[in-house]
């Protein structure tokens, strides 16, 4: 009964469902990407080429497609690009992976053992195979990255200091950014539209304020047209609201105006009172003042120079009459974000009509440049000009399209790029870390020889170049020690506490056992368990032996064995590393830093880097399971730039370029990219990372079983406890 | 939580256009639209089967807003038809088979998708700077001093829907209605930016079409026993008007979210009537001689108003509002208290009209921009289809204004434009790939393609059997009737050019239209007497059909682009 309903969970099932997944995504991948038609269940129809979108809008079934999604959600919420390249990286991963077992199955065959015995086998190896991932992806990639790749880095900013935005560096990245994500017909179009809003929007040079504001507020500071062709999107000054006027008054001159929450006309009763009316007359004077009270703070406003009433709710006919005889311009009925955006804006707070009336001036009024109907497309907005007092100088995009599917694919891309550049301001307060990670990650590994190899003194030359570094670090300690003092500072622990903080970003999910997405908030207690672990290194790594062999079936022991398992191998792939710095460029490459906001050409650089220094790596590793993992992620990094280079032929030919880039490493030349535009360095990081985590989940499952319950309430890690 | 079902998984279909089903639908539509197309197109009858309204048309916007289909990719190629007659009213039906034409030819081509799309942008761009450039061919000035193209614009707009039935007589008649009609909105001292008025079409069917009429200002339809109660005014100057927004029944208005008490033998009905009368007294005090109210009147406010001879008239409706407004220059009155005196208006004269067995009360402005266009026709489906024609013309007047340029009709800038892409991909290549990486050869398929979907657009012209040609020099287009009897001397037959400018006179040579003719510059100089003196021209609106074939050409690469489809099922 159990086994109709329990499939095995292995790679050769995984690999199915990526392969069909990764022959949907990797036709709208890359600037040759093709459009996807979506319907909703409304009938609508969408266009994307938006990977998480797609996979979405798939709504699966298959247990591990429907994982492999909630993966590349999870990896989106972090970094929102990459869905698509999560998706081809995991399936050449997964290919890899099958490829070895297809060859160690024929010696199995012979010693015929029961298929389901064999199942077992495989899940244990995979098991091992995923944690050599985890080792890898916390332990040796940071290094790689630092170390190698850092050095072909190039950064967004003109200057690094100031995070002064480059124009042109913007522009290429924008438009790599668009390539995947608009038709190819307008990325260039969308791309300069883009370009050309931030640089009108920004005061100052560093655009982070403003791509905050215009991320939070993106809705309301665009406006689709349809039924136009797209060429005639244009960006506007001023901000257009998509309401109509319900009186407009032409006027000029000083122009002042009222934001109102609520109706300017006094009511009879407000709620929770009661009004009593005893007599007609009674019931006539009230009318007649609230007739009066209205019209003399109409004309109260009027003299003050208010020349427009921003109402977030529906004003009485009155107040719109007398709005209308004092030449004031009403807008009713906005919505409370566009409310709150022209509040931030102009920084002015509401109106509330005065109970006594004095001639004084009234407090909140805000200076308008201009106000005006404007047109588009026979439908009327209401175009404002505000001042603006904070960083960013209102202008509105309006973006044309011949169907509404085709505008959304548009805003939906507009927003992307947004968060993407956010992400990238935010990367930068890790960044300015990760310069001392950079040179701290190298005195690590001395760190690493110091304990692995029972303290042996660092050779001259290495000793040379550590010691500034101790500078580094203490100084870094003493605001540690702030946080922590409980700390024992001796010649040991100083500078794993460096080595802590730096690899903080990268080594957190490591370090819990279950969740692999664990946040930077749990600092300070992991810093203590590293310690500890540290210091206990001896006695865990006996624990390990025994409690491997013994319990290697549940899942959290063998999470923490992993951690310590870390450990060891910390201390043998120490040899390696240490000659590293020796190689030659290490004076050149110890002062280099990896700047804010870093970047490199798009079109498989960082693939075929990465792929490069991993063989050079792998070649250097002494361990066989090492070897194994680097190559094939090696290998599966380069199916990124394949899809890539599909439709090119001859010299731009996949085979070609990666020989020109390979022999370009060798000689030491720079690297020539075919392609113009460059990629966040910070994204393609977290992409690997986020798919050597899916990977590893993938692996340790080794059965799926069907409950016929809450499908919501179906969770794979269940399935092991049943059984 | 029980309710929680999963969802259930999407259809994902790749390479959508190349299957069958999609192709025999793409034909479908196709056929629909391209039997529709120009002067002699046929009519489409839309019904539902079950009674009721039956349209019958030619026209895109009412044949595509009452066709439902269901394939994602037809409601992109629909909807962004739909989306462009909205904003530009005219060249629908070009639109939608160019593009058809386009998926069709371009399929058969089997070139990579990324070719196709750069490519036809390349040769989108080359058509629009030429049509946009001084050397063009094909466009000629508009001259707002004289009538004659205008009218000849709207001729070949009214000519184009046959299903509204006009004969020629007709057709002259209710041209120059629309542009009297267009003339009017146009305000008589503009300097700078000048703000069109409105013309107002009024429904008058079952009449004959040559009793339409146009008239300057506003209608307003009552019954005769409503207008025989009204007094007639005898003032020699201008009428003062008070326009009321707000409701004149007494009731109470908002309250609040609080409640209110009303103690026992209060009425507020009475409150509300004596606050009513006061505003009579004051209306009548300054002098108001003509109110009207957008809802209704209290009937003894009514007749107190009457008795002091001021015509009070309700319900008018939020529709007329905004032209009254404008055409008054009242300020709409939201107050029952004390009004200032600038918020009255002022109209001429008032009249009252009877049109058919209709009755109206007719305003008659001093100065202003509304006019009210009464439109006849025979029956309810041609009246329905005359005025859509007559929103369109009136829009691409309006378009021409901005714009005063039109492009040569009856197929001819087609032709013409064809021409000068053939002759321009093939001598000048290097200008048009500069920087790609697309072959010369693939060009010169594509532009193939692209042309031979312009030219399959001037063919949907002929339904008839006829043959189209087009001259050697000139690039138009000429057609040959299909009874014609079959002469070797094919020059005698042809007697002018579609659009009308050119006639068999000159030394011209004739191809076929879908023969292969070694490509040709061409020619562009036409004398301006020649323009002048043609006085019936067929033309179209420049911006309107330039927007029509940059969204044709966008809409068809975008459906080329389509790798998959994913329906959601849900």
């Amino acid at each position: 009964m159990l086994s109709s309903m329990a499939a095995a969970g292995s790679v050769k099932a995984a690999l199915q469902v990526a392969e069909v997944l990764e022959a949907i995504v990797s036709c709208c991948v890359g600037p040759e990407g093709r459009q996807v038609l979506c319907t909703k269940p409304t009938g609508e129809v969408l266009l994307s080429r938006n990977g998480g979108r797609l996979l979405e809008a798939l709504h699966l079934e298959h247990p591990i497609a429907r994982m492999i999604v909630d993966c590349v959600s999870s990896h989106l919420k972090k970094t929102v690009d990459g869905a698509k390249t999560f998706i081809i990286f995991l399936c050449h991963l997964l290919r890899g992976l099958h490829a070895i077992t297809d060859r160690e199955k024929d010696p199995l065959m012979c010693e015929n053992i029961q298929t389901h015995g064999r199942h077992w086998k495989n899940c244990s190896r995979w098991k091992f195979i995923s944690q050599a991932l985890l080792t890898f992806q916390t332990q040796i990639l940071d290094g790689i990255m630092d170390q190698y790749l850092s050095r072909h880095f190039l950064s967004i900013f003109s200057s690094a200091k100031e995070r002064t935005l480059c124009r042109s560096s913007l522009e290429l990245l924008l438009e790599a950014y668009f390539c995947g994500r608009v038709g190819r017909n307008n990325h260039k179009f969308i791309s300069q539209l883009m370009c050309d809003y931030f640089f009108k929007c920004m005061t100052c040079k560093s655009g982070i304020g403003v791509f905050e504001l215009v991320d939070d507020h993106f809705v309301e500071l665009n406006v689709g047209v349809t039924g136009l062709p797209v060429s005639d999107s244009r960006i506007i000054a001023g901000l257009v609201l998509q309401k109509d006027f319900s009186v407009y008054r032409p006027a000029d001159g000083d122009m002042r105006m009222v934001i109102v929450t609520e109706t300017i006309q006094p009511l009879f009763s407000t709620s929770g009172s009661e009004f009593i009316l005893n007599s007609e007359a009674q019931f006539q004077t009230s009318q007649f003042w609230i007739m009066e009270k209205t019209k003399a703070i109409m004309k109260h406003l009027h003299s003050q120079n208010v020349k427009l009433l921003i109402s977030s709710v529906k004003q009485p006919d009155l107040v719109s009459y007398y709005a209308g005889v004092n030449g004031i311009s009403v807008v009713e009925c906005l919505s409370s974000e566009e409310v709150s955006l022209i509040r931030r804006i102009i920084g002015l707070s509401p109106f509330v009509p005065p109970q006594a009336f004095s001639q004084c001036e009234i407090p909140n009024t805000a200076l308008v440049k201009f106000c005006k109907p404007l047109i588009l497309r026979s439908k009327r907005y209401v175009h404002l000009g505000l001042i603006s007092t904070c960083a960013f100088i209102p202008h509105s995009i309006v973006l044309c399209g011949p169907v509404h599917g085709l505008i959304e694919q548009h805003e939906d891309a507009l927003h992307g790029a947004l968060k993407m550049l956010r992400q990238l301001f935010k990367d930068l307060d890790l960044n300015y870390m990760t310069q001392t990670n950079d040179q701290n990650g190298t005195s690590s590994l001395f760190i690493y020889k110091n304990s692995g190899e029972s303290y042996q003194a660092p050779d001259p030359g290495n000793g040379s170049i550590q010691r500034p570094y101790q500078d580094t670090v203490a100084e870094n300690k003493d605001a540690w020690k702030k946080t922590q003092t409980y700390l024992k500072v001796h010649s040991n622990l100083v500078i794993p506490d460096v080595e802590l903080e730096t690899y903080i970003p990268y080594s957190t999910p490591t370090l819990t056992p279950t969740d692999t997405f664990q946040t930077v908030e749990t600092l300070t207690c992991l810093s203590l368990e590293r310690n500890r672990l540290t210091d206990y290194y001896e006695p865990l790594l006996k624990n390990n032996s025994t409690a491997y062999s013994t319990r290697g079936n549940r899942i959290e022991i063998s999470y923490e064995n992993l951690q310590v398992t870390n450990i060891t191998r910390k201390g043998s792939m120490l040899p390696v590393s240490c000659k590293l710095p020796n190689m030659g460029t290490s004076q050149s490459y110890l002062s280099s830093s990896m700047p804010a906001g870093c970047v490199l050409p798009v079109g498989g650089n960082f693939e075929i880097l990465l792929h490069y220094y991993l063989l050079n790596y792998a070649k250097k590793c002494h361990q066989s399971e090492e070897t194994m993992v680097s190559m094939i992620i090696a290998n599966a990094l380069l199916g990124i730039p394949k899809v890539l280079y599909k439709s090119k032929t001859g010299k731009y030919s996949f085979p070609h370029t990666y020989i020109r880039a390979v022999h370009a490493l060798q000689t030491n030349q720079p690297l020539v990219s075919s392609q113009t535009g460059l990629e966040s360095v910070m994204g393609k990081y977290q992409l690997l990372t986020s798919v050597l985590q899916c990977l590893t989940k993938i692996l340790t499952i080794d059965m799926v079983i069907t409950v016929k319950r809450h499908p919501q309430k179906v969770h794979n890690q269940d399935s092991e406890d049943e059984l | 939580m029980s309710r929680l079902e999963a969802k259930k998984p999407s259809l994902c279909k790749s390479e959508p256009l190349t299957t069958e089903r999609v192709r025999t639908t793409l034909s479908v539509l196709k056929r629909i639209v391209t039997s529709c197309y120009g002067p002699s197109g046929r009519l489409k009858q839309l019904h539902n089967g079950f009674g009721g309204y039956v349209c019958t048309t030619s026209q895109s916007s009412a044949l595509l807003s009452h066709l439902l289909v269901t394939h994602p990719i037809l409601k992109i190629l629909t909807a962004s038809i739909q989306n462009h007659v909205s904003s530009f009213s005219d060249c629908g039906l070009f639109t939608a088979i160019l593009c058809c034409n386009l998926i069709e030819n371009v399929q058969r081509l089997g070139l990579t998708p990324t070719t196709v799309i750069r490519l036809n942008k390349h040769l989108l761009s080359l058509c629009i700077s030429y049509l946009k450039s001084e050397t063009c061919g094909c466009r000629i000035p508009v001259d707002f001093s004289s009538t004659q193209i205008l009218l000849c614009l709207v001729r070949s707009i009214l000519t184009s829907k046959p299903a509204c039935m006009l004969t020629r007589k007709e057709t002259e008649h209710v041209s120059a209605l629309i542009l009297r009609a267009f003339l009017l909105t146009i305000p008589e001292n503009a300097e700078g930016h000048i703000i069109l008025g409105k013309s107002l079409i009024v429904p008058l069917k079952g009449q004959r079409v040559i009793d339409s009429t146009v008239l300057p200002g506003i209608l307003i339809e009552m019954s005769e026993v409503q207008l025989m109660r009204l007094l007639p005014i005898k003032k020699s100057t201008a009428l003062k008007v008070a326009l009321f927004c707000t409701t004149l029944s007494g009731d109470t208005s908002d309250t609040g979210e609080g409640t209110v008490v009303v103690s026992y033998g209060v009425s507020l009905e009475n409150a509300v009537s004596d606050q009513l009368l006061n505003l009579g007294r004051q209306l009548i005090s300054d002098h108001v001689d003509l109110v009207l109210c957008q809802k209704v009147i209290h009937p003894s406010l009514k007749q107190f108003l009457n008795m002091h001879r001021i015509i009070a008239i309700d319900r008018i409706g939020v529709t007329l509002m905004e032209p009254l407004t404008k055409m008054t220059g009242t300020q709409p009155i939201g107050s029952l208290g004390s009004i200032c005196p600038n918020s009255y208006g002022s109209v001429k004269d008032v009249c009252t009209a009877k049109f058919g067995s209709k009755h109206f009360f007719h305003l008659i402005p001093n100065e202003a921009t509304i006019c009210s266009l009464l439109l006849c026709n025979r029956n309810d489906t041609a009246w329905d289809e005359l005025k859509l024609t007559c929103q369109t013309a009136l829009h691409v007047l309006q378009l021409t204004l901005k714009e005063p340029w039109a492009l040569l009709g009856g197929g001819c800038t087609e032709t013409h434009l064809a021409a000068y892409i053939r002759h321009k991909t093939h001598n000048d290549p290097e200008s048009i790939l500069k920087d790609d990486e697309c072959t010369q050869t693939e060009l010169q398929l594509i532009a193939e393609a692209f042309c031979s979907a312009l030219e399959s657009v001037v063919g949907s012209l002929e339904h008839d059997g006829g043959e189209i040609l087009t001259d050697m020099k000139y690039g138009h287009l000429w057609s040959v009737h299909a009874d014609s009897p079959c002469v070797a001397n094919w020059p005698d037959l042809l007697s002018q050019c579609g659009c009308g400018l050119y006639n068999s006179q000159e030394e011209l040579n004739w191809s076929f239209l879908r023969s292969t003719c070694r490509p040709f510059v061409p020619q562009s100089c036409f004398p301006h007497e020649a323009v002048v003196s043609a006085s019936n021209l067929t033309l179209d609106c420049l911006t309107a059909k330039l927007s029509g074939l940059q969204v044709a050409v966008e809409t068809a690469n975008l459906i080329l682009d389509l790798s998959y489809v994913i329906e959601d099922k849900n």
